[in-house]
């Protein structure tokens, strides 16, 4: 477009004409090839029939709850469930990708900044007002662990997209979880985040604290099962898509890469949400009111 | 010991390390820096929108010392042009006052000058009146009979 508004003034209409004509006829090459690319997979893939399963769907899907039977060796010293490889993966990932963001970029930073500059200071101050809105009176610890959590949760959830796969301690191969489908991850998010409110209480009120955040006693556990529940749903959702041949055309699209991306945003936001608000709550420093009477 | 679910708590510790791990590294490496950098902006801005304000404040206070020196300067021009005025008044005054006295002066002089003319003509002339008196008496007394004269002398003794 931008190479034909630059030849306007150069070339006559005439020409301008038979060059457009020209793009369009390689544009509608490139589709056709692309259209005709598709339909050769589907009738290979149909053709070639899908291999042979070693589980039945009620496996899969109770494997995927349970993780009794698909476990995998953790560099031969330990045997885990595969969503723990996955977050161990995600953490790999997120920890390089910071570390050459600190080395490469961020010595970079100027004052005006550019597009990936500012996406990041974008993200971080994305955690900082929430962590400041949310808790006004302490909120420096706060931000580091909604930052950490949230990026987690998110980056987490994003990478059953890709279909990593890993091999089983029984020779099967698995597709990589998200971490926090794993009822033992979606524990630890939950307990964690309510040990840090606990610690924001203390922190904020003393022991008085402590007595503050027990009465939300609930939390944890509601915390865990959401997170459990909301990113098993989407496990479930694509093993069943998968399992079957006819599904896996053009559903995934949408029940896979838009839900996946959908609950990653919804899951980040809530488990940030309820950490702020409850974190803000107890560790608001309470003064005691002198009555007048 | 089993719990429900599978629930395992040696990998909710391996979780549980898993994460603390991440979490400080993301600390460490982009939440901190960047957290820094973004302060460093504001004190930056900050910084500048002080020294502009700074600025500001001592722009408006020369502009409000001009403006009370230019009022000053008025009311200076004004009193400097009142006492030019008064000046010249008076020096004019003087100047009127200096040529009056000085007419008056021309004016006694003149009058003095005129009176002693006059005295001075009257003078002549009563003295020439005299001489033409005796002149005249004498060609009288030439000219007349010497009886008329004694009849005269003798009236005069028997009176």
């Amino acid at each position: 477009m931008e190479v034909l508004l630059i030849d306007k003034g150069t070339y006559s209409k005439s020409s301008l004409r038979r060059r457009r004509i020209i793009i369009k006829g390689k544009k509608t090459a490139i589709i056709i090839v692309w259209v005709l690319v598709i339909l050769a997979l589907l009738v290979g893939a149909l053709l070639t029939g899908s291999a042979e399963k070693h589980e039945t769907i009620k496996e899969v899907m109770r494997d995927a709850v349970l993780h009794d039977s698909n476990q995998i060796s953790f560099f031969g010293i330990i045997n885990v469930n595969p969503a723990f490889i996955s977050a161990v993966v995600v953490s790999a990932t997120l920890l390089v990708a910071a570390a050459i963001i600190r080395i490469f970029v961020i010595p970079k930073f100027k004052i005006i900044p550019g597009r990936f500059q500012l996406l990041l200071e974008q993200l971080v101050k994305f955690f900082m007002d929430f962590a400041e809105k949310n808790s006004p009176h302490r909120n420096r610890f706060l931000g580091a662990y909604i930052f950490g959590a949230g990026m987690y949760i998110f980056v987490g959830t994003i990478f059953e997209l890709f279909g990593f796969q890993a091999v089983t301690t029984k020779g099967h191969p698995v597709a990589l979880p998200a971490p926090l489908s794993d009822i033992n991850g979606a524990i630890t998010m939950g307990c964690l985040s309510y040990l840090v409110v606990i610690s924001g209480g203390i922190a904020g009120n003393g022991p008085k604290g402590i007595l503050r955040a027990l009465k939300d006693f609930s939390m944890p556990l509601s915390m865990s099962f959401r997170l459990f529940g909301a990113l098993l749903s989407g496990v479930l959702v694509t093993e069943l898509l998968y399992y079957y041949l006819q599904l896996s055309f053009g559903l995934p699209v949408v029940a896979g890469v838009l839900f996946t991306l959908l609950h990653a945003l919804v899951q980040t936001y809530v488990l940030i949400m309820l950490t702020s608000s409850s974190y803000g709550e107890v560790s608001e420093p309470h003064k005691k009111v002198k009555s007048n009477a | 010991m089993n719990l429900p679910l599978n629930i395992d708590l040696q990998q909710i510790l391996l979780h549980l390390l898993n994460f603390a791990v991440l979490s400080f590294g993301l600390y460490l490496l982009l939440y901190n820096p960047i957290k820094k950098f973004i302060k460093k902006r504001e004190d930056y801005y900050r910084d500048l929108d002080n020294k502009a304000e700074e600025k500001l404040k001592k722009a408006e206070e020369l502009e409000s010392a001009y403006k009370k020196r230019l009022e000053n300067v008025e009311s200076e021009i004004k009193e400097i042009r009142a006492k030019a005025a008064e000046e010249t008044k008076q020096a004019t005054d003087a100047l009127l006052e200096n040529a009056r006295e000085q007419a008056a002066k021309i004016v006694s002089q003149a009058r003095e000058a005129a009176q002693k003319e006059r005295e001075k003509i009257l003078e002549n002339a009563q003295k020439e009146i005299a001489s033409m008196a005796v002149a005249a008496a004498e060609k009288l007394l030439s000219q007349s009979a010497t009886d008329t004269l004694d009849q005269f002398l003798l009236s005069v003794k028997k009176e």
